[in-house]
């Protein structure tokens, strides 16, 4: 009985075939099962998981220190390539970050029920993310201690920030981004830390948790002026998001280098940056919905609308590609051209091709509702999603500039361990952040899967009944 | 004894709390509640009940107005921050191009006026809800540790003196359980 209502309510949806919830779900059953990985001791897998990724942060506090003892000589970077390992990682964490607020904003404007399971764990990503991104820029300024200098202050150098460089933007758009995130993040957080402070068993837990929860009681004069703030937060992050990532390609676009000025950077960008994000969502989703309980929350609906999207925007990738080349090509600009020939045929053509077989080919195998509802397989393909995108950066950026306008400062990049280590250190720091939410936060969003459990057992019969499969 | 008790400490505010079995029984209390005259109601539920600022009485929210304020101080903040510091306070030649560049301004105008109304909206919100406030009278209550997460509590402020007997019996009926007096700790 309770299998039929579930199905025939959720069949209102013409198009919708597969359950958003799993079983007959209650308040009480929610706040048992969606809270049970926060009070249960970690396991072995946990622990190991979080020994591996704490190693990973030590390599990268390593890796930092080298870097600021002995300077950025300790990178591959030289003249021409000046920008290489560092900006590649900046520019494809910030991306990885866009996802979350994709799917907690932009979705929840448009009223897409299925962001709602999702949409903590993403944004805490978004905020990790965004955490590892702004570690490269401000190492690659060589002297971090003085990254203050960028922001307008009344200064005894009389000097003020030069407000019409791109970099500065950067700094503008990035510690926005990363401040309203946090904020539409521990918004959406109290009700879920009250909920955890009246759940929880012992003193430490309710004292700590009450802290963080502000004294939050539910009350209904609150949640008037909280449902506001919260939509106006989701409607200001969504032009945010897409300001953000426009800005990054405008440190690309606004330069003279041939393969950087192009107009399409803006958009292609931003779709790069969903792409990539919705792929490291799904990296962590698949395993973290296994390990912690949550399959009957975050169910197989869930991951094929988060493959269609990786499909829809692997396609606007796609797109970039071949317009970029196009223009190349139609443009009648011998650099433009050559820079594009060369990504194809010179010395970095490995990553060229990888690129393309990752982001390009992989996608399309999400055509077929097998791949797409396969757990395997769309955990491979989101892996290759992020290689691919991470290759993508390093093709623009590292190409751009290894063929300098005179072939006499022609020169090869090659990254040294520091390189390497910086960036594998921070997805190790990225792991250890997000290890430590998934263990003592709610990974979903329990107040609102709350409500959207009402929300679908109490939907009007649909006029047109569509036989639920 | 019992008289300087009375005279000693001040007495803090006193709420009737009632649980009642669903979103919706709580929201029709809440009709009922105030047609009784009990106006100083609140209700407590683990996410927004479906109609419950109406049976609240709650006129327009606050915090758009709020927003709107902080977007433009940012806006034209933002804006006048960048003309002041690189048109007047220290003009700098970049490549030819104009001290005052509106061009070159907008996408840290934008940012600000984001920034700005985000900073507006959390911090609005905080003061509007009176948060953070660790001790409320209704957390005296151990069973009230539901209402964040399944259950749908209600509570009638009552004036000074009052001893909710009333409020309580009108609750009872509404089909109200667990129903109790808790009263503000002046400790």
């Amino acid at each position: 009985m309770a299998a039929e209502h579930a199905a025939a309510a959720d069949a209102a949806d013409s198009l919708d075939t597969a359950p958003l919830m799993l079983g007959k779900q209650d308040n009480t059953t929610l706040t048992g099962n969606l809270l049970a990985h926060v009070w249960a001791r970690p396991d072995k897998g946990w622990l190991l998981s979080f020994l591996i990724a704490l190693s990973g942060s030590g390599a990268l506090a390593l890796a930092i220190t080298v870097t600021l003892v002995e300077g950025i000589g300790a990178w591959g970077n030289n003249i021409p390539v000046g920008w290489a390992f560092d900006i590649t990682n900046f520019v494809w964490w910030i991306g990885i970050g866009h996802a979350g607020t994709l799917i907690s904003a932009i979705l929840f404007l448009f009223q897409q029920r299925w962001r709602t399971a999702i949409n903590r764990f993403s944004e805490a990503m978004t905020i990790f993310a965004v955490m590892c991104a702004g570690l490269f820029p401000l190492l690659h300024t060589g002297r971090p201690w003085f990254a203050y200098f960028m922001f307008p202050y009344p200064s005894t150098l009389q000097m003020w920030p030069q407000f019409k460089s791109p970099l500065i933007w950067d700094v503008f758009a990035v510690s926005t981004y990363f401040t309203v995130s946090l904020l539409f993040w521990y918004l959406g957080l109290i009700p879920d830390l009250a909920s955890l402070r009246d759940a929880s068993k012992s003193t430490l837990q309710r004292k700590v948790y009450g802290i963080f929860a502000l004294g939050w009681r539910g009350s209904g004069r609150h949640w008037h002026n909280y449902k506001v703030g919260y939509l106006l937060l989701a409607g200001l992050s969504t032009p945010l998001v897409v300001s953000v990532h426009t800005i990054v390609s405008f440190d690309f676009a606004v330069s003279l280098i041939p393969g950087w000025h192009t107009t399409i950077f803006p958009p292609y960008f931003v779709a790069g940056a969903v792409f990539s994000g919705f792929a490291m969502v799904m990296s962590w989703m698949v395993p973290a919905r296994h390990f912690l309980g949550l399959k009957h929350v975050i169910t197989m609906r869930h991951l094929e609308n988060m493959n269609k999207i990786i499909l829809a925007t692997g396609m606007l990738v796609s797109y970039g590609y071949l317009m970029e080349h196009f223009i190349a090509w139609y443009s009648g600009n011998q650099f433009e051209w050559f820079v594009f020939f060369n990504r194809a045929t010179g010395p970095y053509r490995g990553v060229y091709y990888l690129m393309l077989f990752c982001n390009v080919l992989t996608p399309q195998i999400f055509w077929f509702k097998r791949a797409r509802t396969s757990i395997p397989i769309m955990f491979i393909a989101s892996i290759l999603v992020n290689v691919g995108m991470w290759c993508e950066r390093f093709v623009i950026i590292v190409t751009s500039l290894h063929r300098d306008f005179l072939p006499a400062s022609w020169d090869m990049y090659y990254p040294t361990w520091v390189d390497i280590t910086l960036f594998l250190g921070t997805i190790g720091f990225f792991s250890t952040l997000f290890l430590l939410f998934l263990k003592f936060i709610p990974a979903v969003a329990v107040s609102e899967v709350k409500e959207l459990n009402e929300e679908l057992q109490h939907r009007p019969a649909p006029v047109t009944v569509v036989t639920g499969a | 004894m019992e008289h300087a008790a009375e005279h000693a400490a001040p007495v803090g505010k006193t709420f009737v709390l009632g649980r009642f079995p669903s979103g919706e029984a709580l929201v029709d209390a809440c009709y009922k509640v105030r047609e009784k005259g009990f106006d100083a109601i609140d209700t407590h539920s683990p996410y927004p009940l479906h109609g419950g600022d109406e049976a609240l009485g709650l006129g327009r929210s606050r915090v758009p107005r709020i927003a709107l304020t902080g977007g433009l101080t940012g806006m034209f903040g933002g804006y006048l921050m960048m003309v002041y510091m690189n048109a007047f306070s220290w003009p700098l030649n970049v490549g030819g191009r104009p001290p005052h560049a509106p061009p070159s301004f907008i996408p840290i105008t934008f940012e600000t006026t984001v920034l700005l109304a985000s900073l507006s909206i959390f911090f609005g919100l905080l003061a509007l809800m009176r948060l953070p406030q660790p001790y409320h009278a209704v957390f005296e209550h151990e069973g009230f540790r539901s209402a964040v997460n399944d259950g749908f509590w209600l509570s009638v402020a009552l004036p000074p003196g009052a001893d909710g007997k009333d409020a309580s019996a009108l609750l009872q009926q509404l089909g109200a359980k667990e129903i109790s007096t808790v009263q503000e700790s002046m400790e």
